[in-house]
Parts: C-alpha cells; structure tokens; sequence
C-alpha cells in the first residue's frame, strides 16, 4: 500500500501512479497541456509541475510516479508561479487571435491562460509568421497558434500508426508539418483535431461556421460507417449537424474516430436528399402524399399476393437500418404477406461466414470484444483490410503489434503492411493453398486429440506441404515457415477474418481452413463487418431460413413461438437469398420486390443484371434516403431518415447493442413507421408508437434478447444480450464438404489479369459519395496494381486506364502499390457507375449461398499518361 | 533517386543497429555525400530503404542544422563571424566573397561553385579567422589568403 498526501489529501494507492493520476482519482485537478488520456506521458509543456517536500526543485506530475510517504503540494504560490512563466513562454509564438480562432471557447490554452496565465507578456521581439495552410482540403493547419505540445504528433504515429505528421525544425522554429508540406495525404481520422489543445489543427468542414458555445445540443449516438458503431456525440445547432466528435472514453472506439464518422456525416444535410414520397405514373415519378403511397403500395402488394402467393414477394432489408426496422420489416414479410424471401447484402460474407462458425463452434462465437485484441498473443488478419473496413478495429491490430505482439497478415491489406510480423501475399484466390499449408503445419504442431466430431474433420483436411503451397500461391516456404512458428507460438490469439475470404471460387473451403484454424490455435474471432447493423440483421430474423433470435425457421418449435406471437402462420420452407432473388426476379419467378435502404444496383456485384432483373418486376418499393439507382428502377419511393434522424438500436460486431439517437429532424419515414402503416393497410396492425414499442416485444419474443430495454443498451455496454435462454449449439458439421487436395491447390490462369474488390478507407458501400468531405479526399476512381504488372504494361501512377471485362469497362487512374497481389488489380466497388461491381461477373457458391467472384480476367489499355493529363 | 552504391551503403548501415530510426543519421549523411542535400524524394527514399516513415525522417533531418534542405553549390564554404574571427576580420572576408564571387550568406554563386553558410565559432579562436571549405579547415585566413585557397576549389 502506498500513502500519499496531495494538499494535505490522504491517497491510498495499490499499485504506483503518477502524481497527475493520484490527484485525479482524489479529484484534485492539476493543469496540462501535453498531457492526453489516450497518449502516453510525455512532460513536455511543465504546467503539470508540482512541488514535493524534500525535493529541490519543481517535478512534472504527469511522469513522476508516487512513492510512499511522498507530500505533494500543487497550488502553492511557487508553483502557480512557475506556470503562469511557463504559460508566459507558450505565448511568445502564440497568435493570441482568439476573437477569430474557432477554437475559443473549448481551447485549453485559453483556459488556461485564463486562470493562471500572465496579463501581459514581456517579449518585445515579435512573434513568428507561419501562414495558415489551405492546402488539405479536410485539415486547416494554423502553425502560429501551435504551442508544439505533440500531442497530435504522438497521436498520429503512436496510436492511429498513420505516421502522416512529425515535428520539423529546432527550438523555436518548430512546428507540425505532413511530409508534403502541404496537403497531409493521410488516413483522415482527425484524431489529431481531438488532442489538439489549441487552434493549431482544425477541421475545414466547420470553419468559421459556429462557436463552440452557440450549440444548442450534444446527442451521444453511435456511428453508422461500419460494424464497429462508435460512440459519438453529435452536436447540433439549428436543425442541422455542425461536428461529430467522439465521446471522452465512451464505447469501443474510447475517444478514436475514423475519417467516416468524423467527416462523413455531412451526407445527412445534402441537397439530394428525398423528401416527400414519389409515384411513378408513365414512368415519370410524381410526388404523393404519405398515405396515397401507402394505399398504392398496399393495394399492389395485395393483388400480387392474392394472384401469386406470398413467396412471390421479396423483400431485402438493409445493415444501415436499426434492428427495429429490420424486426418490424421480416414480421412484415413473414407474418402479413406470407413470406421467407428475406436477406441483405450481410449475406455476401459476414452472415454466411457467422452461420459457418456457430455452426461449428455454437452461437455467440464471434461475438468477442475488440479490446481484447491487443490483449490477446497474437493476431491472424486474412479477408481484408481491418484498418480500412472497421478502421477502429484496425488500430487494435497495430495496437497490438505495437506491444510487440506478432501479428501475421494474410492478403493484400495496405493498412497493415508496417505493423504485420509476417506479412503472405498469396496470388489471386490461391488463400486455400496458403491456408491448408498453415492447417497442415499446425495439425502436425500442435498434434489433436482426434476426439471431436470437428477433429476428426480437421485431420481429413488433405495434407499440403508448404512446398505444394509455394508453387501455388506464390508465398516463399520460409516466409510460411515464420508465420508458422508465429502462429504456433500463439496461446490466445484474435483471428479477424474479412468477407473477401469467402467471395472467391473456394470460399467454404476457405471456411472451413479457417474453422481449422481456430480450433488448431484455440482463437478468437472477429469478423469484419462493413455494415453499422450487420450483426442486427442477422439477429432480427432478416434472413430467409433464420427467425428473430438466431433461430433456425425449420425447428418447429421456434416457429410455433413466433406463430402464436404474431397470431398468423409463417410458411415453413425457407426463402430465397438475396442472390436468388435478383435471379428469380431476372426469371420473372418473383413479381414483387420490397427494397428497405439498400441500393441493390451499385451494392450488389453485376450491376446489369441487378438492373434488368430489377426491370423486370411487376412491382418495386424502395425506401431510401436518396433517389439511388435502385429507387429509380422503383414503382413507389418512400424517403426514410437517416440514421441521425431517427431513435433505435444497432448491434455491432462485437454484438454490442447501441443506441442511436435523434440529432436533428429529417423529412422522411422511419422504415419501422412506414412498414408498419404498409402493414395496417393490409389488415395486419402494427400498432407501434415509437422504436421503444418495437424493443418491447423484440425483448419478449427473441431468446437472444430477452427483457433487454433501452436502459440496457444506455450505458454502451450491452454486449450479448442473453439472459440464461439455450443458444444454439454447434457442432452440426453436415452440409460441410471436404474438399480435395486438387481444389486446395488451384493454380490461377496464367497471362490472366484478376480484378479483386479495393475496400477505400474513404468511402461507405455507394452512400459517401453524397459526403461532400469524403469526395474530396478521395474524389476519383482508382486502380491499385503491383510493381510487376505496372512495370510491364509500362504504367506509372497517375496514369489512366481503362479497364475492360466480358460485361463493360471502366476509365481508371492508377496507383502502384508494390502489396497488390501479383496479376491482379483492386478498384473499389464505391463510385456507383465508375465501381468495380459494375464490370464483374458473379456467380452463386451453393455451399455457402454466398456470390463468389468469377474469376475472369480483365484487360488493361492505357489511355493517358500522368504528363499528359497534368499538361492538359 | 539514389545510387545503388548508396542504397547498399545505407543497407549496410541498417545493419548495424537494433532499429531503423537509429539507422536513420548515418544514412541520411550518405544520400547528403551524395547528392550535397536532402530532397524531398531522397527523404522518402531513405524512409522506404529504413521502413522509417517518411514524415519521421523529416522531422529527424530537419532537427539538425547539418543537414541541407536546398541544393547548394559544389563546395560549401562554412566562415565563422564569431567573436575571435570577428576581431581578426572576417567581415572584412564576408565582403570579399560578395565583392568576388557575389556571394551573400545563405546564397550560393550564379554557377553553382559555392555556397556560403555563416558559422558560429569552429573551435579556432587561436588561429582565428578561420573556415571549412566542405570538410577541409583552413585558419590564418586574410583577404589574399582565402581567394587563394577558394580557386583551388572548382
């Protein structure tokens, strides 16, 4: 036990602290600047300086440790001196222009100043010039202002491991700079605008447009770019967003946001945005009232039912849509119009990948905090770029190999390539190869009882040696060999596994590799999640065999509980996929489709086809916040909110439920809202008053998320709502085919050119192009192409391409990027027409109900050189 | 872009230590003996070479005053003004390089022969006024002196 005395306060303290720590915790507040609760100590702007009986001199708390007996006295008048000279030196260079800086009013420094600070300072010899730099177009750098803390440095490199900034220069000539100089080309997190305690890095989107004590209101909600959902807290003025920042410690993310959620959110206030409901009438769309839509949706939908049945109806449902919206949309699709034809875009890999491993390993086995990566000895990464697809969840990867724990990356994921220990690029889907030679090798490790149903499949894996692999994926022997030790070395290891993994010929055999895996190294998994509410599809039941709850529509049991709840029969059979639909739909199998926020054509692989099959319905609805190319192939357009505009819940990729809340007002219909008034039409009433009502009878109905109320899901930790109901067991490996050793070792063509999905840190599925911030970092679509395959279509950045397929081309510029993965190309699928969906081929993996890439080649023309285009 | 003799020296240096970023100053010194100062590209190269990030090695070289940021000419002339030399008439000196050469302090001749750097004491006071040319010292130094010396270096 230590004892120490802070202003004659008695602190006890277990294990040692700083001084700064052990006067917070006795709730005696000391002054820093360059102190940060997210960074390290650094005692570098000596405002923290305390005075310590039988010391001589005055010690910086924020880096002196106590010790027992120690007396600690941080007012005294020597102190409070000191500061106020320390303060005096920080505004030698300082601007002093607060009347004109954003900052005032939430700046430190002024507060500061304020309390301690010198009135007038005695430096006669000018301050230093440093214009303002306009040349980033999300960050204003205001170096005059910067009292050279480094927080944001420290911040940048020691926690977001972007490494964009540094401190240039000496003495009194320093200051922040990005390499350039200039423009920062960096991740755009903006965490450096959270820690910096001055005016000196500020973000362009709010310049000058608000002050801090003019908004009229924070509301903490959650962010809605991907799976991770991180606390944020948006502040509101007026009716519109002025910044979203994140919540001091709160959620996953613990003050960290991503350029998505930080800058993106600017999408909500566009001019675009769809406002009143609209009637296609000759194929012009006209505007109508809410309840005119409703009877023309309803009247339809009924005829179509009554004359096809209910299974010729559809309905896709979206991860950008709350689990209440998603309940109330499946009810609506099962009990009223009588039918199983419901699933998202979640089932292109995150869904089907979660039914693979609780099929094996039981329900809840992805459910995993975050956090514990760091914590965990070693970390495997395959599918995808985690810093890109979950950038939040990326920076607990980097954390982790931060603390020196070996991190092996399997794939091409930029994000990743500085902090990863074993880095294996296998050629274009060759991952079986890589995989089954890892399997391989740890089997023989690691040695398995051979007692389980699973190890029994484990060890009728095919053996592959890494040699056989070598050849095949390109991935020198020792290079596996190291990851091999890395892996085996490994007690408690994170796997995170992307959604790329499974969109390729062998993807169930690369499950099934992966499933291996994490039985062999006993890990925990994490699955990218692109969506905000993946994860909350997935439990409402929003998939064509599962019911709210994780339950199989099949078990009668589960059924017969739903029955009696909704008080109507649910068919029995399960529905289509959202990959049979839009085939059905093409085979005029299906006459109706209902579309809740999904923008099918740009979100789904073959836009063409997604297209004409769409064409060919009797009847679309959709619900979106914009005029998508989806709601413009529609019959009615409902206009919904966004999720800033309206109140319920998503549950994260952790399974952590979150509430989001209501910032500003919004034109449109809640989807829960406008389905539910479908829905009385049609002689089913829903009478829900708010999302509280749908909560209510979710937590009623579903076992997963039994007498969970909003109460729960407030303080940010609602993880795995699971109140002691059965969950499903795993260990039902039926359906699972072994595959053989010529499969796992597929070569690819030769002279063949792969196109593989680039998942941009800037953009979200089709939505960020309607972010005016977002398009300005990254405003262009791209091609990222390897060193070699540059080097022998004689291409160099910056030139453009174009792209071609059997199904279109594409006009691209080009970024070299020595990790892209040999004889292949990555271009983003977020440009709508300009997208790489828009010119692949797909085809549906039966195992796994998933679209699996067609592995056909692309060809390459160079169009313009980067000279030329900069002389035009 | 650098040379493959320089890529291989900075290689060899890596070598020598733990981490990269203690690799960092003797590296950098190379591409300087090289090219005469640090480019941009040449402090990305380095960085690539290390695996250091770029904006690291900037913030690194730009830290030490031996370390260029601008071309300079081909020799470069470091003269001390400080109190020794002073006394012992290197102003007098300052003013030969512009008379003869144009050159001003920081500047560097319309040819690219010279460049002059103003030096706060070389550890010459004894010999005062005094100067290195590139690594070469030369102290004693008079107005007759120095033009001798300096057309030696072409």
């Amino acid at each position: 036990m230590i004892t120490v005395t802070i202003n004659r306060k008695k602190i006890e303290l277990e294990k040692p602290v700083t001084i700064l720590k052990a006067a917070g915790m006795a709730g005696i507040e000391i002054p820093t600047l360059c102190n940060h609760e997210m960074l390290e100590a650094y005692g570098g702007c000596r405002l923290c300086l305390v005075e310590i009986e039988k010391m001589p001199r005055l010690q910086t708390s924020c880096t002196q440790y106590v010790t027992d007996g120690m007396v600690v006295w941080t007012e005294t008048e020597r102190v409070v001196e000191a500061r106020k000279a320390m303060l005096e030196f920080l505004l030698i260079n300082h601007a002093l222009d607060c009347p004109y800086c954003d900052k005032a009013g939430e700046c430190d420094l002024q507060d500061m100043v304020a309390k301690y600070g010198p009135t007038t300072g005695r430096f006669a010899e000018g301050k230093r010039r440093h214009p303002e730099s306009f040349e980033d177009p999300i960050i204003v750098r205001n170096m005059e202002r910067c009292i050279s803390c480094t927080r944001c440095v420290r911040m940048c490199s020691k926690v977001q491991g972007a490494y964009a900034i540094s401190m240039v220069n000496r003495s009194n000539k320093t200051f922040v700079e990005p390499f350039s100089g200039g423009k920062y080309d960096c991740e755009y997190c903006g965490n450096c605008l959270t820690v910096c305690p001055v005016g000196a890095i500020m973000s362009r989107m709010h310049r000058h447009a608000y002050r801090p004590w003019l908004i009229e209101k924070e509301v903490d909600t959650v962010c809605s770019f991907c799976g991770v959902g991180c606390s944020m807290v948006l502040q509101v003025r007026g009716n519109s967003i002025v910044r979203a920042v994140p919540k001091k410690g709160a959620g996953s993310n613990k003050g960290l946001l991503c350029n998505r959620g930080r800058f993106g959110y600017d999408y909500v206030g566009s001019s675009g945005r769809l406002d009143s409901p609209m009637i296609k009438r000759d194929g012009k769309f006209q505007r109508a009232s809410w309840s005119e839509a409703f009877t023309f949706i309803a009247d339809r939908l009924k005829k179509i039912k009554d004359e096809n049945g209910g299974s010729s109806i559809a309905g896709i449902a979206s991860g950008r849509c709350t689990n209440e919206d998603g309940y109330v949309f499946q009810k609506f699709m099962r009990a009223v119009l009588g039918s199983n034809n419901i699933d998202s875009v979640a089932s292109f890999g995150y869904a089907q990948a979660q039914r693979f491993f609780e099929g094996i390993f039981g329900q809840g086995v992805t459910a995993n905090s975050m956090r514990g990566i760091p914590n965990s000895d070693g970390v495997f990464v395959v599918g995808g770029d985690p810093t890109a697809v979950n950038p939040v969840l990326g920076l607990q990867i980097r954390a982790a190999s931060g603390k020196g724990v070996p991190v092996v990356a399997a794939g091409y994921m930029p994000g990743l390539m500085i902090f990863a220990t074993s880095r294996l690029i296998p050629r274009p889907f060759t991952e079986t190869a890589l995989l089954s030679a890892l399997v391989t090798e740890l089997r023989d490790i690691k040695g398995i009882s051979g007692k389980g149903p699973f190890d029994i499949l484990i060890n009728d894996i095919p053996s592959v040696s890494l040699g056989e692999a070598e050849e095949v994926c390109g991935i020198p022997s020792e290079d596996m060999r190291s990851a091999v030790d890395a892996l085996s070395r490994m007690t408690n290891p994170s796997i995170v596994i992307g959604r790329d993994i499974l969109q390729q010929p062998e993807g169930q055999a690369c499950l099934l590799l992966l499933a291996a895996l994490i039985s062999l190294l006993n890990s925990r998994i994490y699955l990218l999640s692109e969506l905000p509410n993946e994860q909350g599809l997935v439990d409402m039941g929003c998939l064509p065999d599962m019911l709210p709850g994780g339950r199989h529509l099949s078990v009668e049991s589960f059924r017969r509980r739903y029955e009696e709840f909704f008080g109507v029969d649910i068919p029995s059979n399960p529905g289509m996929g959202i990959m049979e639909m839009i085939e059905a739909a093409h085979d005029k199998r299906i006459k109706a489709l209902h579309v809740m926020g999904e923008d099918l054509v740009y979100n789904m692989p073959d836009s063409a086809y997604v297209k004409a099959a769409l064409s060919k319905l009797d009847f679309l609805v959709v619900h979106d916040i914009f005029m998508t190319e989806t709601a413009q192939l529609a019959d009615v357009v409902i206009p919904s909110l966004s999720w800033a505009e309206k109140e319920g819940s998503y549950t994260n990729l952790e399974r952590k439920m979150q509430l989001v809340r209501k910032a500003v007002e919004g034109k449109g219909m809640e989807e829960w809202r406008a389905v539910s008034e479908i829905s009385k039409l049609l002689g089913f009433d829903m009478d829900y008053k708010s999302s509280v009502d749908i909560m209510t009878e979710i937590a009623n109905v579903s076992p997963l998320h039994k007498d969970i109320a909003y109460a729960d899901m407030a303080g940010g930790e609602c993880m795995w709502p699971y109140k002691g109901e059965p969950l499903r067991h795993g260990m039902s490996l039926e359906g699972i085919e072994m595959p053989d050793k010529g499969s796992l070792l597929k070569k690819p063509e030769k002279d063949r050119i792969y196109i593989g999905i680039d998942k941009p840190l800037f953009h979200f599925e089709n939505l960020s192009r309607n972010s005016a911030a977002l398009s300005s970092i990254a405003p262009e679509p791209y091609m990222n192409v390897g060193k070699a395959l540059a080097d022998s279509l004689s291409l160099a950045g910056g030139d453009s391409v174009s792209v071609s397929t059997g199904t279109g081309s594409l006009k691209l510029s080009v970024q070299v990027d020595p990790d892209v993965p040999e004889n292949s190309i990555m271009v983003p699928d977020n440009f709508g027409d300009k997208g790489a969906y828009t010119i692949m081929k797909w085809k549906m993996n039966s195992a796994i109900k998933a679209p699996v890439a067609d592995a056909t080649g692309v060809t390459i023309k160079k169009i313009k050189r980067a000279a030329e285009e900069v002389a035009v | 872009m650098l040379s493959e003799n320089a890529v291989k020296e900075i290689g060899l240096i890596r070598n020598k230590y733990h981490d990269a970023q203690s690799s960092l100053l003797p590296a950098l010194y190379v591409v300087q003996k090289e090219h005469g100062w640090l480019s941009p590209e040449a402090l990305k190269e380095v960085g690539e070479i290390l695996n250091v990030p770029k904006a690291e090695v900037k913030g690194v070289s730009t830290f030490y005053a031996m370390f260029r940021h601008r071309p300079i000419g081909r020799h470069l002339i470091q003269l001390c003004t400080n109190v020794a030399c002073m006394i012992m008439g290197s102003e007098s000196l300052l003013n030969i390089l512009k008379e003869r050469y144009g050159l001003e302090p920081n500047g560097t001749t319309g040819d690219g022969r010279f460049s002059l750097v103003v030096m706060e004491c070389i550890g010459a006071c004894g010999t005062a006024p005094a100067m290195l040319v590139d690594t070469d010292f030369h102290d004693n130094l008079t107005e007759e002196r120095i033009v001798n010396i300096l057309e030696k270096y072409k």
